[in-house]
């Protein structure tokens, strides 16, 4: 899963943070935010899905255990709707790894993980060399 | 010869017989019983036998022998009280009564020998015994009511040998009385006579068969009993042996249980026995205990001497004793006791010794069965705590989250806005954050450990880097670490977990050494294994504490917790990476000295031991 040059653009320093603990919104937010980015937050994959269809974003930090649609709906759903994003899955659970690999997504980040981990891996696929990587629009 | 004749030479066989087979037993086993019984068998056929001799040939002095065999007929009503008290008890004055009968019955019957007996004197004879035979029967009858199994057959035997008598010797005296039913009163007396003999026998002294017909039901019983018995608990199995051995034998059933611990049989209801017999006992079970066979005694008092006052006092007659053993396992003993000496026969031994053998299968299943809800309920605390470990470490996570990226912000922007004395504090907050971060990932790999899903993810690593890297973190107490890696050292790796497993000895060596002495970290490859120690001049640990090391919440005790932390997690996790590598971990130490940890691991083809881990099917 790569992101297409065109939304890449558009969205290059949006993220989408799914999670049902609003601390994790709240800190996710704090810190990428303060590095430039600009933040949408979303506590389950229903409402994660409708905020995709009006923002495009460079990646979604996906918490898998959810009320309503949880990590699992919201990847099958992403795929039938035929939409490619990069994903992340932020997960406590044991299984971080093997349900990343599961669902198709692009990395895993184990809670808890530290800052620097989190700035790296959206770096990496928001970062300003990765928008230079797109064809322009 | 006509049908009477033909009965009657039936009839006179019959006693005959059964009067040999009990001479031969009291020849064999002489007791007073047997003694009895063969007195009374043989005082009828000896009759028979000279009425048939004395029919046929007139001897010289028959007219003695006649009187004889009268005076054998009139004792009979007494041998028959005779051997029905060795069953069950007599009242002495029916006792005496019968004994001074026999004097006037066989002077009346001497009297008129060849001629007609008078009226009243056929009555008495008849009466008297007619009146021992019912009072027989009825003895007999309330000794079965009141007994069970085997004695109760034999008890309701012995009532209808008395029956049969009774009513023979009333349809004799009927017939003797009206000359027109002489012919068929002969007839029913002769059948009364053959089954009163019959039944006579079989109670008295019941043959192997008859027993064992007996005997079946009752084990039959038991065993169809015995699948449901060991959802019981050990007491109530006991207990229900006992029972149905008691029931089956008619008589008294206990089981002593061995007592490993005190080296002493048990016995929880007594039925007849000591409630503990040990080594040095007297008592007969303690030696079918020790001898481990089975033992078989007519009287215990006369061979047991030495206990013969206490045998008396419980009112103990014969005993039947086995071991009950399951294959090498001691048990117990099934002792069966008796009041009276012709309950058992030396054939009930071996019925003994079958139940015996059951009860040693029922009770060692029952063990096991108890042993297996032991572990499993032992599993399932052990489970459940792992389970809670895991849920619980599983719960701080979330919360750390927030804590550890939150403190690490706030650190970061006061570096950034050179907010330098607010710097120390929270640099503070973030490294114990970080450590309570990483107790509790502690206590989730120990958690994973124990339940076989510490995960692993082997790749091709350089062990010799991990070591490098791990021994050049920036750390209190770097500067002390003399490093020496003879590299690389390639193979297939879980390169995060190696690193943690080096960062724990390295942390463990720098913490219990003291400030100014070195810390040595080697690394190098030997036969194919790749090898690390980690040596420092420190407190050293106590031998006895050696062997537990490594294992869960052990932690030497010459460690001041207070001023080190940890809860002992460290080596546990240590091995169980050493292990999921297919390698191992030890220490040599010496006290005030310092240890050497070293760990080996296998270069190529490294797998983890337990399966059902998901190492190597994760690939990112």
């Amino acid at each position: 899963m790569t992101s297409p040059g065109v939304e890449a653009t558009r969205a290059q320093r949006s993220v989408l943070a799914v999670d049902d603990d609003p601390s994790i919104l709240g800190l996710m937010a704090d810190i990428l935010s303060g590095e430039g980015y600009r933040v949408v937050s979303a506590s389950d994959g229903r409402q994660a899905l409708d905020l995709l269809a009006q923002e495009p974003v460079c990646v979604v930090l996906l918490d898998m255990r959810m009320p309503r649609l949880d990590g699992w709906g919201f990847a099958r759903e992403l795929r039938q709707r035929g939409q490619r994003l990069p994903v992340v899955v932020v997960t406590a659970a044991e299984n971080a790894r093997a349900w990343a690999e599961e669902i198709g997504a692009d990395a895993y980040l184990a809670k808890p993980f530290q800052l620097a981990d989190l700035l790296e891996i959206v770096e990496r696929f928001c970062g300003e060399d990765r928008s230079a990587e797109g064809p322009a629009a | 010869m006509d049908a009477l004749q033909l009965l009657q030479l039936i009839h006179h066989g019959v006693w005959v017989a059964l009067a040999a087979i009990a001479v031969v037993r009291v020849a064999r086993r002489p007791t007073r019983t047997s003694l009895d019984i063969a007195l009374f068998f043989a005082g009828i056929a000896l009759f028979v036998i000279e009425s048939r001799v004395l029919a046929v040939v007139d001897l010289p002095g028959g007219e003695a022998l006649r009187a004889a065999g009268v005076i054998l007929v009139v004792a009979l009503p007494y041998l028959l009280l005779r051997i029905l008290d060795d069953f069950a008890p007599v009242r002495p004055w029916i006792m005496r009564a019968s004994e001074a009968s026999v004097v006037p019955s066989a002077v009346v019957l001497l009297a008129f020998q060849d001629a007609q007996l008078p009226l009243a004197a056929l009555l008495y004879v008849v009466a008297a015994f007619a009146a021992v035979a019912i009072y027989s029967a009825a003895v007999a009858v309330r000794v079965a009511r009141g007994s069970s199994g085997v004695t109760r057959s034999r008890m309701r035997s012995i009532a209808a040998g008395a029956y049969f008598l009774g009513l023979g010797i009333l349809v004799a005296g009927v017939g003797a009385v009206l000359p027109a039913a002489t012919a068929v009163a002969a007839a029913v007396t002769q059948l009364c006579a053959v089954a009163s003999a019959l039944s006579f026998f079989v109670g008295f002294a019941p043959p192997g068969p008859v027993r064992r017909y007996w005997q079946i039901p009752e084990l039959r019983g038991f065993l169809a009993r015995a699948s449901t018995l060991p959802r019981t608990g050990m007491d109530e199995l006991v207990r229900e042996i006992e029972e149905v051995a008691g029931r089956s034998l008619g008589a008294r059933a206990a089981i002593g249980l061995w007592d490993e611990t005190a080296g002493v049989l048990r016995f929880a209801r007594s039925g007849g026995m000591p409630s503990v017999v040990g080594p040095g006992s007297p008592y007969l079970v303690w030696r079918s205990f020790a001898e481990q066979s089975p033992v078989y005694v007519s009287d215990a008092a006369t061979a047991n001497p030495a206990a013969a006052d206490e045998y008396r006092r419980v009112g103990v007659g014969p005993v039947l004793l086995a071991p009950i053993t399951a294959g090498e396992r001691r048990l117990g003993v099934l002792a069966v006791t008796a009041r009276r000496e012709p309950i058992f026969a030396e054939e009930d031994l071996e019925f003994v010794r079958l139940m015996a053998q059951q009860a040693a299968v029922l009770m060692e299943s029952r063990t096991l069965i108890d042993e297996a809800a032991r572990v499993r309920a032992q599993e399932e605390t052990a489970r459940l705590k792992e389970d809670f470990v895991s849920a619980a470490a599983h719960d701080l996570k979330t919360p750390l989250t927030t804590i550890v990226a939150q403190a690490q912000l706030i650190e970061r922007r006061a570096e950034r806005e050179g907010r330098a004395g607010e710097l120390p504090g929270i640099r503070r907050l973030v490294s114990e954050t970080l450590r309570l971060s990483r107790l509790v990932e502690e206590l989730l790999d120990a958690s994973r450990l124990e339940r076989g899903a510490f995960e692993m993810m082997l790749d091709d690593a350089d062990l010799a880097a991990v070591v490098r890297e791990v021994a050049t973190y920036d750390r209190p107490g770097v500067e002390r670490i003399k490093l020496e890696v003879a590299g690389p050292l390639r193979g297939r790796f879980d390169a995060r977990r190696m690193a943690q497993l080096v960062d724990n000895l390295i942390d463990n060596a720098l913490k219990y050494s003291p400030a100014q002495s070195s810390v040595e970290v080697r690394a190098w490859s030997e036969d194919g294994l790749a090898r690390v120690a980690v040596r420092d001049a420190g407190i050293g640990i106590p031998p006895a504490e050696l062997p537990d090391l490594f294992n869960r919440f052990r932690r030497a005790s010459n460690v001041d917790h207070r001023r080190y932390g940890g809860i002992g997690l460290g080596l546990f996790i240590c091995r169980g990476i050493a292990e999921q590598h297919g390698g191992r971990i030890w220490v040599e130490t010496e006290l005030g000295r310092g240890s050497v940890f070293q760990v080996e691991i296998p270069l190529r083809g490294a797998v983890p031991r337990s399966p059902g881990l998901e190492a190597g099917t994760v690939r990112a």
